[in-house]
This record gives C-alpha cells, sequence and structure tokens, in this order.
C-alpha cells in the first residue's frame, strides 16, 4: 500500500516535471527562468541532505502540530455537539473564529512569541484545526437516531456513551478527514515558516524564491510531497488499525465472544 | 423450555389498578404546518393488556405513539396516563451498536433479577444460534426480533410496538406474541401493525384510525385477544376482520 501510494507521487511529480519542461522547451525559456533537468539533478544531489533534515524538522512540527489540533477539535467538537446554550455559543464562535484567515494572523503570533518552535507549532495547529473542528462537530453534533433512541427512552444515555456511537457510526469519515487534515498540518507548518520562521523547510523556499532558484524549490517540492506520502499512508493504517479492531473479523469475534453466549 | 407458572409469575412485575392511559380531544400538527395530523382524536385503555393501535399509513399512529411516549410535545387536548408510570416506545428500525456482539449486548442492558426473562425470551424469540453475531450480521427479522427483546427486558408499564415485528415469519410472529402476552399480562402494550389478520387474533382492543376529517377519528373494536390457553375461532375472526373493513 505504501509503495503504490509512493509510486503515484513520484508519477505524479514526474508529470509535472515534463510539464515545467515542456513550457521551458515550447516558450524557449532560459535556465534562469526554469533550470534543465540536468541542473535540478544537480542541485539536488548538492542539498539532498540539507533539505531532508529541513522537510522532517517540518514534519516533526507538523505531526505535533495535528496531534494538538486533533484532540483540540475533538475536546470543542464534543463539548460544542449539545444543541444547549453554550453548545451553540462554542459553534457560533468556531465558525465565526474560522473565518479570519490564520495566515493574516501569523505576523501577530511571530512578533509576539518570536520566530521559533512555538510559533511554527501554533501556526501549523491553527490551520489544521479549524477544517478538522467542523467535520468532527458536524458529526458529533448529528445524532444516530435509530441507535440512540434506546439509550434515551430507557435512561441510559450519558455523554461518554452518545461521543462513542457517533464516532463509531463514522468511524470511515473521521479517518479521512484526520488523514486528509495531514496535509493542512504540513502546509501550516511551511507558511509559518515561509513567513518568518528560521528553520524548516519553507524557511529554505523563501532563501531559495529570493535566490530565483527554481531548482532548489522543486527539490523541496519533492521531498515535502514523498514525506507526506508516508505521513498519511501511516495515518490512514492507523485509522484502518482502529476500524478493524473495533469491527473484528467473524473468527476473532466467535473466539473471543463465546464465553458471553456461554452465560445467556 | 418449559417454565412452571410459579417461574412466570417471578419476572413478571405486580398488578397495577386498572385504571390506564386516557386521551381526550387528542390534536396535533407538526411545526410550521397547517395540516393537522390527528384532531379530537379520543381513547382510553382501562385495562392492561395487549391492544393494537391500527389504520392505513399516514393517518397518524405513529405521531400518536411518540405523543403518547412524550417524544412530541406540543400536542393539544389531554392526555392522561393514570397508574402508567413508564412508557416505552420501539419501532422497527432501530439498531444495536456494532462494537459488540447481540449476548454481551442484552447481557449489559438486562437490569437485575432479569437473567432468567432474558433466557426465556431468547429462546421464545429464536435468537438463540445468533448471539454471536454483531447486530449487522442479522437478517431485518431478527434484528427486529433483537431490538424488542430488549426493550421487553426494561422495566415498563406501556409499551408502544411500532410496526416491532416486521419482517419477522408468521410462526416465529405468533410465538412471540403470545409469550409476551403470558410473560407480561399485567402490562399495557399499545400493537401498531399494518397486519390486520395479527391485529384481529392477537389484540384486544383494537383502536382503529378513520383517516383525516372523518369523526370520530377513531373506533374502538374488541378483538379475539388469542392466548396460549383461549385460541380464536376462524368465524369471530372473519366477523371481525369485516367489522375492522367496514369502520374504515
Amino acid at each position: 500500500m505504501l509503495g503504490r501510494r509512493i509510486i503515484q507521487f513520484f508519477l505524479i511529480f514526474t508529470l509535472g516535471i515534463i510539464c515545467l519542461m515542456g513550457v521551458k522547451y515550447s516558450l524557449n525559456l532560459s535556465d534562469y527562468v526554469i533550470p534543465g533537468p540536468r541542473e535540478i539533478l544537480t542541485t539536488g544531489r548538492s542539498i539532498f541532505h540539507e533539505y531532508l533534515f529541513d522537510t522532517m524538522n517540518t514534519l516533526i512540527i507538523a505531526v505535533i502540530g495535528q496531534a494538538i489540533s486533533i484532540f483540540m477539535a475533538f475536546f470543542v467538537g464534543i463539548t460544542a455537539r449539545q444543541s444547549t446554550w453554550a453548545g451553540t455559543l462554542i459553534r457560533a464562535a468556531a465558525y465565526n473564529i474560522q473565518a479570519y484567515p490564520i495566515v493574516a494572523v501569523a505576523p501577530i503570533i511571530f512578533i509576539l512569541l518570536g520566530d521559533g518552535f512555538t510559533s511554527r507549532l501554533l501556526i501549523a495547529a491553527m490551520i489544521c484545526y479549524f477544517p478538522l473542528l467542523l467535520s468532527v462537530i458536524g458529526i458529533m453534533a448529528e445524532p444516530v437516531v435509530d441507535i440512540e433512541h434506546f439509550y434515551v427512552a430507557t435512561g441510559r444515555m450519558h455523554w461518554q456513551l452518545e461521543v462513542k456511537i457517533r464516532a463509531f457510526e463514522n468511524m470511515g469519515k473521521l479517518t479521512t478527514v484526520i488523514a486528509g487534515s495531514s496535509t493542512l498540518a504540513m502546509a501550516g507548518t511551511i507558511v509559518a515558516e515561509f513567513i518568518a520562521a528560521n528553520q524548516g523547510i519553507g524557511h529554505s523556499i523563501r532563501i531559495a524564491l529570493y535566490q530565483s532558484d527554481l531548482a532548489r524549490i522543486l527539490v523541496a517540492l519533492f521531498l515535502i510531497g514523498l514525506f507526506l506520502s508516508i505521513y498519511q499512508e501511516i495515518l490512514e493504517s492507523i485509522g484502518k488499525r482502529i476500524t478493524s479492531s473495533l469491527f473484528l473479523t467473524k473468527e476473532c469475534r466467535l473466539n473471543k465472544m463465546s464465553r458471553n453466549s456461554a452465560e445467556l | 423450555m418449559a417454565k412452571s407458572k410459579m417461574d412466570l409469575k417471578n419476572i413478571t412485575i405486580k398488578g397495577k389498578s386498572p385504571l390506564g392511559l386516557t386521551c381526550r380531544q387528542l390534536e396535533y400538527r407538526y411545526p410550521e404546518s397547517d395540516e393537522w395530523v390527528f384532531k379530537h382524536l379520543s381513547f382510553s385503555l382501562d385495562r392492561p393488556g395487549f391492544h393494537s393501535l391500527f389504520g392505513p399509513s399516514g393517518v397518524g399512529k405513529t405521531s400518536l405513539a411518540r405523543v403518547i411516549a412524550g417524544e412530541i410535545k406540543g400536542f393539544g387536548g389531554e392526555l392522561d396516563q393514570g397508574t402508567i408510570k413508564t412508557i416505552l416506545y420501539t419501532y422497527n428500525q432501530e439498531r444495536l451498536p456494532g462494537w459488540s456482539s447481540l449476548a454481551r449486548h442484552l447481557t449489559g442492558m438486562t437490569p437485575p433479577g432479569k437473567d432468567e426473562l432474558r433466557r426465556e425470551l431468547v429462546e421464545t424469540f429464536g435468537l438463540k444460534p445468533v448471539l454471536n453475531h454483531t447486530f449487522a450480521q442479522l437478517s431485518l427479522g431478527q434484528q427486529n426480533r433483537v431490538n424488542l427483546l430488549r426493550y421487553l427486558l426494561q422495566d415498563f408499564d406501556l409499551m408502544i410496538m411500532d410496526e416491532s415485528l416486521a419482517n419477522v415469519d408468521e410462526r416465529s410472529k405468533e410465538t412471540i406474541l403470545l409469550k409476551i402476552k403470558e410473560l407480561f399480562y399485567d402490562r399495557y402494550f399499545l400493537y401498531i401493525s399494518h397486519n390486520l389478520i395479527e391485529v384481529a387474533r392477537f389484540c384486544d382492543r383494537i383502536f382503529v384510525f378513520r383517516g383525516k376529517g372523518k369523526s370520530p377519528q377513531t373506533i374502538t373494536f374488541k378483538g379475539l385477544d388469542t392466548r396460549m390457553n383461549k385460541l380464536s375461532r376462524k368465524e369471530d375472526l372473519d366477523r371481525v376482520l369485516l367489522e375492522i373493513m367496514n369502520a374504515g
């Protein structure tokens, strides 16, 4: 599965490079605007290690930022799921704050917190957080009436059970949203680094941009895409593992649950 | 597994006063709708037993059931619960969570002291062979049976069964209904079904909904109230069927 995803990435990246070369040679653009394949390879070899560590640095921030945003989204989403006054207020606040672009707020964060780890992490988490929050609120605020009715009617419903039912019934959606949000976390971190940070692949892209060095930018894009593909695949595998542990196979279920039937 | 009369008494609640549910001039329409779902609807359940709400689709049976169960507010008229304290409403599209087997779910949903009742019902409902399955692995009829079973394990005075035995074969349905009537003889049931023969055979009072614009909106018939020790005759069944069909 991981191999297939990486092959897909290589195909798309190669297609992009071919298109770029098509533009270069059809419009007869100079190497200064779009470098040739040889220059891209030479640049790639010379900066590979440096950019590799930069990308890993960015990915670590993105992973931590995403973990924080997942925690926050679930905390707020679960709190805001009810149609009470507080729940409605939290939902309205979440929607309104989301309307404000985080990138526009980012300079304030850098001014207040400096250009280090914390600012990058905060911006990554915030960019990843809001779309995630909207999905979690959407899932948690939607009752699964056909399942919940019994528990409500018999007075057995409590908030943990409600959350469990809704999460279980929407496990596929949640896994997809979380895996998809990894792209946002990575993008958030790169944007933060691009704006003001002094580390990471976004910072390297900014320097390459100032030098108008497209070869370096292409190498950076290659590494970002590669790392993101691997990370997304890992997240989806975790999601599948969680889902399969909940939806036990028949054989497994028969073994594990024979004790319960014996009781009956 | 046959049970003695003494055992059966242990797993039913104590008898209650015969003053049950009374509906007077009930009326309801959905918010922002001009059309009444039902209006001037009056009937009463003056004794425990297996009663029925019967009528064509769309006449308001489910809405009335949900009004009685307290799931719909904002209705007009008077609803007097009398001695009935706990009302449960169950319908045929309910599902069990998919994270556990039926055995585990039913065990978890059984109130203390009702394990014997659970075993009895599992046996009668024909669910023993599928206890290791999850809900999604069952047929529609099995799903409806297990859903009804878990409701029957709870404490209730009145249970409204809205198409609760849909997709269940006739033989199993008969066995289940007779067992329910035997075990819960002192509770109130309101059975909603579109199967006229079934309603005529097994129900005591049959409240037939006549549809919008007709007065009175319901007519009450006496059903055959078939029990294990009181079988019904074909001539009586034909008579009740004719009466109900003419009422519409």
